[in-house]
């Protein structure tokens, strides 16, 4: 009988212990919002800015540090609640940015968000052609309205890329894709110019054997693709001369003459097709298949017409060709096929304008001039052969010595200048600053899936509880602007008359209350 | 028939029983990097444009990363037994290329930084000890205190802020200028200079070690003073060097070939275990000083999950280290005969 007694008793505390520890106490209180913010170390500030001002309407918030493929693993599993997150934009197009991110169960769809409007949205616009702009445009609209009154995320900002040269570096300017182009800069004395590369190494030499955008940048400088990108994001023309749409999925483009390869081959058709073939057909490198296969979309073949133009045949239309072409460059056939894959990357030949003559992919590469270069897209000024005689890119991760290296004139350009080293290096004479428009979206990611942030009205609140306008100019000393959405203003399709989630912490708590939240 | 020495027969041994601890090694190596969290094709493909699962599971298969890591593990040990050590993920060339490449360098750092370590901690430390307690002692104990406290990282870069930008003594980073290299014999440049005569390479790349080096040998040079000044002190105590005094061998030559001779055990010792840590220590000086080793190859494979890469890199900072702790003990019989090679 005492023992009923002292297990009822113990039963009893139990549960009025567990009560006071659930969200929902027996009163009918409300509960507290308690999230933690998981980020990597290079945005923990931030991270913290954001955690206080949940505080401030009452969510009970913590910052956690990880290192970025742990807490991807993690959630991937479904696991965390709210993450700090990037993603970059190589096409100025939806098509690698919403598409990827937000469309039901893609690949970077990290805050689980699924809309069947917005992914009906995305598909119209992806399966238009390229002539379609004005109704891509006005689908692309929609995504935004939908995707703002979804609030997913809590939409963030795009990071301006600042670089910095010295004073005497002539017509240099960066370009929205971060990348260096040295066959139009010009020097006032000497003939050489350094490059410090903001990274650790790049990949390889060969063009058909990485994903990442500082190997881009090198290798662009040696090998040509058959269009090119204006620092503005505008396609135009560089090895090939004209192209006409066929059909939804069938384009033939036509190849300039007198084109050569830094071996003294002329670059034919033959070239185009074997260059576009081993980057889609598996197995194309030497048994290995090309890791930018997936950035060709849809496209299924490329098919030799004559020695000088080519036809492009696509499974589905896919309204980014043009985009996507950009980034693939050609190689020699012949010596390609003589060498074989690891001696290109070894040594590899192009039509760029310059030409390799040494390296280290951890250390510097060094090029020269290539004297009998076409000149180059006849779109981007100046036509002809680069202006300088040698190029060397140096590896410099560190970006307080690419500074010093910039100041005591070791290197000419410098890429990645941070915002708070920027604001020194503007004072120097001797040097200029530049930036551009970034092309990588910073936000948090909510998951959508799981409670509390599968209820809009939490992450509306979310959007409404941080002053973003404080936190960028504190941080990033505003070298960055907000994002009403997950679209980009420099690429296609964005509205710019979206206004972004004003801060509201008054409008913040309601919502929360709203949805069954109080304040701490 | 060839006689082995006794010396030799040991060093024969010590050789032979470091092939298990480099499969255990090889194994560990193996196992921990397959338990870390992430993918190398996921982080590879990175993200942009549409990769899709299909496409990613086919780099999976070649690569052999679908296999059960039993499977793996047999394949890589295989392997390994031919002296192969397999084709980086991510840069998509063999390991052993790019470590013959890296390895050079960062060997010639760390020597470099091991020898001002040594020019600069040994004098120190039995100047110390000869005048204890006076205030060359103090203050070089209190320096070398500091010394030890300071990263290598912080150094580099106010190295790199004082002598570089505002002095312009010295280059900011790389190992040597573009169109001065010597001719390639062993890869550690200040070598190959020398062997060749070419004395601007030579300049030039010393030039470019002074900075890197001193902030990595600066804290190994605190320690050695340190031990170095403790072991004369216990030395010069002793009663074989108050005999040499009472025998009237004159002061310079008790303190050199009586003392330091003995006191340099403790830090022929540390010398050996402190070589192993700057190995270690080079990632980060590396980093700063965009020098291309072997620490920055590790780094950027571990991130990347680049498994061969991380393997083979563990393997040869594990072998290197029982080489260089094998010299030390070879080091000992040297400087003291009684002693042998256990």
């Amino acid at each position: 009988m005492k023992h009923r007694w002292i297990m009822a008793i113990s039963i009893g505390l139990l549960l009025a212990c567990a009560a006071t520890s659930l969200p929902v106490s027996a009163s009918g209180a409300r509960k507290i919002l308690s999230v933690i913010v998981d980020t990597t170390a290079d945005r923990s500030d931030e991270a913290q800015a954001i955690s206080e001002y949940l505080r401030a309407v009452g969510v009970s918030a913590e910052v956690r540090v990880w290192e970025w493929s742990a807490l991807k693993e993690r959630i991937l599993a479904g696991e965390r609640q709210m993450y700090l997150t990037d993603w970059g934009s190589a096409y100025f197009d939806p098509f690698d940015l919403a598409v990827p991110k937000l469309k039901t169960g893609d690949r970077g769809n990290y805050s689980f968000y699924s809309n069947p409007r917005f992914d009906a949205a995305l598909d119209a616009a992806l399966g238009m052609s390229s002539a379609e702009a004005e109704a891509r445009q006005r689908v692309y609209f929609e995504a935004q309205d939908i995707l703002w009154e979804d609030a997913p995320w809590i939409f963030g900002y795009a990071l301006l890329e600042t670089e910095a040269a010295r004073a005497d570096v002539l017509d240099w300017r960066p370009s929205m894709d971060s990348r260096i182009n040295l066959h139009d800069v010009g020097l006032k004395r000497g003939d050489t110019i350094v490059v410090g590369m903001a990274g650790d190494s790049i990949l390889t030499l060969d063009p058909a054997a990485y994903r990442d955008r500082l190997t881009e940048t090198v290798i662009r400088n040696m090998f040509d693709g058959l269009v090119t990108r204006t620092p503005d994001g505008r396609v135009v023309p560089e090895i090939a001369e004209s192209w006409t749409a066929l059909s939804d999925t069938e384009y033939v483009l036509k190849i300039r003459r007198g084109i050569k390869f830094h071996n003294g081959d002329a670059l034919t058709a033959d070239d185009v097709v074997f260059s576009f073939d081993r980057v889609i057909r598996d197995g194309a490198m030497g048994g290995r298949t090309s890791p930018r296969k997936g950035l060709l979309g849809t496209l299924v073949a490329v098919e030799k017409i004559d020695s000088h133009a080519v036809r492009f045949r696509l499974s589905s239309p896919f309204s980014v060709l043009l985009q996507a072409l950009v980034h693939v460059q050609i190689v020699p056939k012949g010596y390609l096929l003589s060498v074989g894959d690891d001696a290109f990357a070894r040594k590899p030949v192009g039509c760029g304008p310059f030409k390799f003559v040494e390296g280290r992919l951890d250390d510097k590469i060094v090029m020269e001039r290539f004297g009998d270069y076409y000149g180059g897209s006849p779109d981007l000024q100046p036509v002809g052969p680069a202006r300088v005689k040698r190029a060397i890119f140096r590896m410099m991760p560190d970006p307080t010595v690419r500074v010093a290296a910039l100041k005591t004139g070791e290197v000419s350009i410098i890429q990645t200048v941070p915002a708070h080293l920027a604001a020194n290096l503007l004072r120097d004479r001797n040097l200029q600053v530049k930036s551009a428009e970034g092309t990588r979206v910073y936000c948090v990611e909510m998951n959508c899936a799981r409670p509390p942030f599968g209820d809009a009205r939490v992450r509306k609140a979310m959007n409404h509880a941080i002053d973003w306008d404080t936190i960028l100019n504190t941080i990033y000393a505003g070298g960055a602007s907000r994002l009403a959405t997950a679209f980009l203003p420099s690429g296609f399709g964005h509205n710019p008359d979206l206004e972004p989630y004003g801060y509201d912490p008054q409008k913040a708590r309601a919502l929360l209350a709203e949805a069954g939240y109080g304040a701490r | 028939m060839i006689r082995l020495g006794r010396v030799q027969v040991k060093v024969i041994e010590r050789v032979v029983a470091t092939i298990p601890l480099a499969l255990a090694v090889a194994l560990a190596a193996f196992v921990l990097m397959r338990a870390i969290p992430g993918d190398p094709v996921d982080i590879m493909m990175g993200e942009g444009a549409s990769s899709s699962e299909e496409e990613m599971a086919a780099l999976r298969t070649g690569l052999g990363l679908d296999q059960p890591i039993h499977r793996q593990l047999v394949v890589y040990l295989k392997a390994l037994l031919r002296g192969d050590l397999g084709y980086s993920i991510v840069r998509s060339r063999p390991v052993a290329q790019m470590i013959r490449e890296a390895l050079p360098a960062t060997i010639e750092l760390a020597m470099c930084a091991m020898l001002f370590a040594l020019a600069l901690g040994i004098p120190v430390g039995v100047v110390s000890a000869l005048k204890h307690n006076t205030a060359f002692d103090r203050v070089s104990t209190a320096v070398s205190f500091i010394g030890v406290s300071l990263p290598a990282f912080w150094l580099g870069i106010v190295g790199i802020l004082v002598f570089s930008m505002t002095f312009g003594w010295l280059p900011t980073s790389g190992r040597i200028a573009y169109g001065m290299e010597p001719r390639h014999i062993t890869g550690l440049l200040t070598l190959d200079a020398l062997l060749t005569g070419d004395m601007t390479a030579l300049g030039n790349a010393l030039r470019h070690l002074c900075l890197p080096a001193a902030a990595l040998g600066l804290g190994v040079a605190a320690v050695v003073a340190r031990v170095t000044r403790s072991s004369m002190l216990d030395v010069l105590g002793s009663d074989y060097v108050l005999f040499a005094r009472a025998k009237g061998v004159p002061e310079p030559a008790v303190t050199t070939r009586h003392a330091l001779r003995n006191a340099m055990i403790p830090t022929v010792t540390l010398v050996g275990l402190q070589f192993g840590s700057l190995l270690g220590g080079n990632m980060i000086v590396e980093t700063i000083f965009g020098w291309p080793g072997l620490g920055r190859v590790v780094v950027d494979a571990i991130f990347a999950r680049d498994y061969p890469v991380v393997q083979a890199a563990v393997m040869v900072y594990a072998l290197t280290f029982v080489g260089v702790n094998l010299i030390t003990d070879l080091l000992y019989t040297v400087l003291d005969p009684k002693m042998a090679l256990e």
